[in-house]
């Protein structure tokens, strides 16, 4: 069709197209090479958790010959893997749903509440969004300190609940004013109160914008090595990262326990990928929102 | 309910996302601008009503009783665990400090002696090459993916792949990445296939920090090309095939369609990318630090430096000049993205 209207010489056109493919005859495998390397990393971390030490260094590119599960159990107990995910896992939802609890309130006046104020709120909110762990760390120790919430599980959920606040504040701003207006009005119209309308309606409505925070948060949190550094002492409260480093450090000195060391990171990824698979779509989309208008 | 679609309006830049909200709250206003906010809420059914019969709704005026109390909980925690020891960090870093006893007031001692400290100098080198370097690199490659993603089949699980090592834990990523450098790793017998006798030595003092800022490119690009992807998804076709009748090259129609078409995102992407470059922590500290202790400091970036300077340093705490190195770090951010910005400030097309 193009052809016809465009009145060249069918050729040329032919030439065009013949040549675009040339581009992607060297893109497109070289876009799956940087995909395998992913893959294959990901497939050969697993295999070399099930190796043993020697076996991971003289033949990496194998299958295992045995299938060594005490790396895991190894991991679990000598590296403290186990309580460390135990301790992971209630830092994580804890700091997850409170952090909801804080900010969807707050997102939800900011998003519908008309005040002079507004403006400034949301700004004095985002702004949080660039500022590092570090510049927050050293008075925010002290104060912790004084609080005697150093090395503390409910210490640290504090700690991130209050650096969560600024993306989960904004991100749920911006989902709450999608949201129409007319069925709160409803609400109001059946004599349902201010809060009810909030807690009835509007909650339930937003719970799309909910859910993804409660991801995001319970993602970004799952690994977070900074604060943990600084917040956690004692091996009996560390979590997975802190876990992850002790046993690097182990290493030094019982020798290069490769094996176990996999296990254990093999531990911290299985999770993430099992609620990347199931919930891939949505992640990417709540971790890329408002770059693209 | 896809939110990147819906409330990508309220986009990351803070003065949208203000409008915005105020705009919303326009057509069902409590009572500080009545007058205008009337017309919007009635109007819609009933065009003969008059804005002078504006008053607000008792829903607003109920709700507008809410605001404090549904917002004072979440600022409160936000002030005292975040905001305020941010600021006070300001006041620390003109201060001499060991954590405990009392505070010296000396000025802008912390920030010279910083600049006069050769680790500081490096860190500081090192960050602005995570920056630049790292960043540059993970833009060319991030384009690259996004050309050729553009119209390949399988792009959607393409992009998955490729995003994946976004959300793995930095810790992990780096230890998988300085897995593969080891003496007789992956790496090693890669270079040796392709018939290299001596593989250089790539965890040695001179190319370490390149391997950490080539593993920094593997685990960002993922992240960069799924946005500029989308962005390149709202470029109309027929743009292209206009491109293709002109018999232009891929080089080209990139340069004069896709590129002006996304210049917008292309800045946001480089305001993301210098917020989290400067953060850049987990990655270096668990790659160079295997042995649990601080790795050597001619791969520290500033975020190591305040660190080590606070928690790290063997003796007394430095915090003054820790709280000082933070402070650089902050600044810096907000130096470059009030400068990209300026840079990137350009009549956005309209299409």
């Amino acid at each position: 069709m193009a052809v016809t209207t465009s009145g060249r010489p069918p050729g040329r056109l032919a030439r065009t197209r013949s040549r675009l493919t040339t581009t992607q005859v060297l893109g497109v495998p070289l876009v799956w090479i940087v995909a395998g390397f992913n893959i294959l990393t990901g497939l050969w971390l697993l295999l070399s958790s099930l190796k043993s030490a020697d076996e991971i260094f003289s033949s990496p590119w194998h299958l295992p010959g045995a299938l060594h599960w005490d790396n895991y159990s190894r991991a679990w107990s000598e590296g403290n893997f186990g309580v460390a995910a135990v301790n992971t896992v209630v830092v994580v939802g804890g700091t997850a749903v409170i952090t909801l609890v804080f900010a969807a309130p707050a997102a939800y006046v900011l998003s519908r509440v008309t005040t002079r104020f507004n403006g400034g709120f949301v700004l004095f909110f985002a702004l949080g969004l660039g500022i590092p762990a570090q510049v927050v760390m050293l008075p925010l120790f002290v104060v912790m300190n004084k609080l005697l919430l150093v090395d503390s599980l409910f210490g640290l959920i504090v700690v991130y609940v209050a650096t969560s606040l600024p993306f989960a504040v904004f991100f749920l701003t911006g989902f709450f004013s999608t949201l129409p207006v007319e069925l709160e009005e409803a609400a109001a119209l059946d004599g349902a109160s201010a809060f009810r309308t909030f807690w009835q309606v509007m909650l339930p409505l937003a719970r799309g914008g909910l859910v993804t925070v409660l991801i995001l948060n319970v993602i970004q949190h799952w690994g977070e090595t900074v604060f943990a550094l600084v917040f956690i002492q004692n091996t009996d409260h560390q979590t997975l990262s802190l876990a992850l480093l002790g046993f690097l450090q182990q290493m030094q000195y019982n020798g290069a326990d490769w094996g176990g060391l996999f296990a254990g990171v093999a531990v911290v990824v299985l999770p993430v990928l099992a609620c990347y698979v199931w919930l891939g779509r949505r992640i990417i989309e709540g971790m890329t929102v408002g770059s693209v208008k | 309910m896809t939110p990147a679609g819906t409330t990508a309006t309220a986009t990351t830049d803070t003065g949208t996302a203000s409008t915005d909200t105020e705009g919303r709250g326009a057509t069902s206003d409590g009572g500080t601008s009545t007058g205008a906010a009337a017309p919007a809420a009635t109007g819609k059914g009933r065009p003969g009503k008059k804005p002078s019969e504006a008053r607000p709704s008792p829903l607003a005026v109920r709700r507008r009783k809410l605001f404090w109390p549904l917002l004072a909980p979440a600022v409160l925690v936000y002030v005292v665990f975040f905001a305020g020891p941010s600021l006070y960090t300001v006041w620390l870093s003109f201060n001499k400090w060991g954590g405990a006893g009392p505070m010296s007031f000396v000025g802008i001692d912390n920030y010279r002696r910083l600049f006069d400290d050769p680790t500081f100098q490096q860190s500081f080198a090192n960050t602005l090459w995570i920056i630049l370097g790292v960043g540059g690199l993970t833009f060319l490659v991030s384009f690259g993916l996004t050309m050729v993603l553009r119209d390949m089949k399988g792009r959607k699980a393409a992009r998955s792949i490729l995003f994946f090592p976004n959300i793995v834990p930095s810790v992990v990523l780096s230890i998988l990445w300085g897995f593969l450098f080891q003496h007789d790793g992956l790496a090693d017998a890669l270079v040796g296939a392709l018939g290299m006798e001596h593989p250089p030595n790539w965890l040695g003092q001179s190319n370490i920090f390149r391997v950490i800022m080539v593993g920094l490119v593997w685990t960002s690009t993922g992240f960069y090309t799924t946005i500029l992807m989308a962005a390149v998804d709202q470029i109309p076709p027929e743009l292209y095939e206009d491109c293709e009748l002109a018999g232009a090259n891929a080089l080209q129609k990139f340069r004069h369609v896709t590129l002006p078409l996304m210049w917008e995102v292309v800045g946001v992407c480089a305001v993301l990318w210098t917020i989290s470059a400067v953060k850049v922590f987990e990655f270096i500290y668990a790659f160079a630090g295997a042995a649990g202790q601080m790795p050597d400091a001619g791969v520290w970036n500033t975020a190591l430096y305040t660190y080590g300077e606070a928690f790290a340093s063997g003796g007394v705490p430095r915090y003054g000049s820790a709280a000082a190195s933070a402070v650089v770090m902050v600044t810096l951010v907000g130096v470059l993205v009030v400068l990209i910005r300026r840079v990137m400030r350009r009549d956005t097309v309209q299409f």
